[in-house]
């Protein structure tokens, strides 16, 4: 570093190239349309569920997905905010998402204990794995998306930044993998969707922070 | 005399567009406002190199304000990343090498109080923030700082590692 903060400084104004600020709509609108792609690509490659394909809606599958996608989008924002410090920032909204989110496997629990029923029995347990699989795998474009967000961006959390970039890509990942997945039955859902999301959180938590650091 | 928060705006949008003249004002009036914010905060011998390493990420994290935001709260997040930022690093070169006379001119702009450090270190609980005061901003070492509280060594390093973890978490939100 030099010692003389004048030259710095020209140096600074010399290296001087005009930058457009970070759009928090364009943001908003590449992680929206990485969503997007990720459910069209499940569509295309494993098909949709039939009741959607016949117009008919299983009331658990519609709670479920749209707690995931809400959470995916709240915590998808927050992670966009983030992006741009701002002393004052309140980034803890997402938060009242994940605790309806989190109702999903505490329903799986007690319909599961209440009813005796294993929650990894050998078919239960094959198809949660390939959920969780082909969910995760899902969440990879918009977890790339909002990395790279952060990465133009200045988040002074990047651990917390880490996180949510996780719960954002594996709630929009398991959101884009429930238009095929056919089960409504809670206690898969409670157990395997949501296991997508603290996968992915856990994977964000871990892998982000050192990426974006700046 | 000192440029305000509209004057800083003004000169930032103009330096996004790539007016160097601007730019050059703008990082003077950053450069003078960093010193007054700092100058109670580290050593006086780190203080030119912190001012300098956020200038520079000042610099290249020009795009990330847009004038639908007051410039000072942005420039302040930055700056505070930075502070604990460097604080971490001492901490993991220990380096306890601070010394006590921090006296020169503070004349922060109004938000200070919104953003000012002991604001940040009264949200910890009292036995972190003890161990920081002492150890990282009033240059104790950690024997006499063990002393001074009652804290064992190892504790008071516990404290500070996490002190500094918790700091670094809520740098945007006080």
């Amino acid at each position: 570093m030099t010692n003389n903060p004048d030259t710095l400084i020209a140096n600074l104004v010399g290296d001087l190239k005009p930058v457009k600020p970070l759009s928090f709509a364009k943001g908003l609108g590449y992680s929206l349309a990485a969503a997007a792609v990720s459910a069209l690509m499940v569509i295309m490659v494993f098909g949709m569920r039939a009741d959607l394909m016949a117009g008919q809606f299983d009331p658990v599958f519609l709670i479920a997905t749209g707690l995931f996608l809400v959470l995916g989008i709240a915590a998808a924002v927050t992670v966009i905010v983030m992006s741009r410090p701002q002393v004052g920032s309140d980034h803890g909204g997402w938060i009242w998402s994940a605790a309806m989110v989190a109702l999903l496997p505490v329903a799986a629990m007690i319909v599961s204990l209440g009813s005796g029923r294993a929650m990894l029995s050998g078919d239960s347990l094959t198809h949660g794995l390939e959920c969780l699989i082909i969910g995760g795998g899902a969440s990879l474009l918009v977890f790339a998306i909002l990395v790279g967000w952060l990465r133009k961006g200045a988040p002074t959390s990047p651990d917390r930044a880490g996180l949510l970039t996780g719960v954002a890509a594996g709630s929009l990942g398991i959101f884009a993998f429930s238009l095929h997945c056919a089960d409504n039955d809670i206690v898969h859902i409670g157990l395997w969707h949501s296991a997508v999301l603290l996968l992915m959180a856990g994977l964000g938590r871990a892998v982000v922070p050192p990426l974006v650091r700046w | 005399m000192r440029a305000d928060e509209a004057s800083l705006a003004r000169l930032m949008v103009m330096s996004q567009k790539g007016d160097r003249q601007a730019y050059a004002t703008l990082l003077s009036e950053c450069q003078r406002w960093l010193r007054g914010y700092y100058s109670r905060r580290i050593a006086p011998a780190q203080l030119d190199d912190l001012v300098q390493d956020t200038l520079m990420a000042l610099h290249n994290k020009l795009a990330t304000w847009d004038d639908s935001r007051p410039f000072l709260p942005w420039l302040a997040a930055i700056a505070r990343y930075r502070w604990v930022d460097h604080l971490r690093r001492l901490y993991r070169a220990d380096e306890c090498e601070l010394v006590t006379d921090f006296a020169g001119q503070d004349e922060e702009p109004a938000i200070a109080a919104r953003i000012s450090i002991d604001r940040l270190l009264g949200m910890l609980p009292d036995a972190q923030a003890q161990a920081i005061e002492l150890v990282k901003i009033e240059g104790l070492s950690v024997a006499e700082a063990s002393q001074a509280t009652g804290q064992s060594e190892s504790l008071i390093k516990v404290n500070i590692h996490r002190g500094l973890k918790k700091l670094a978490h809520m740098v945007e939100k006080a």
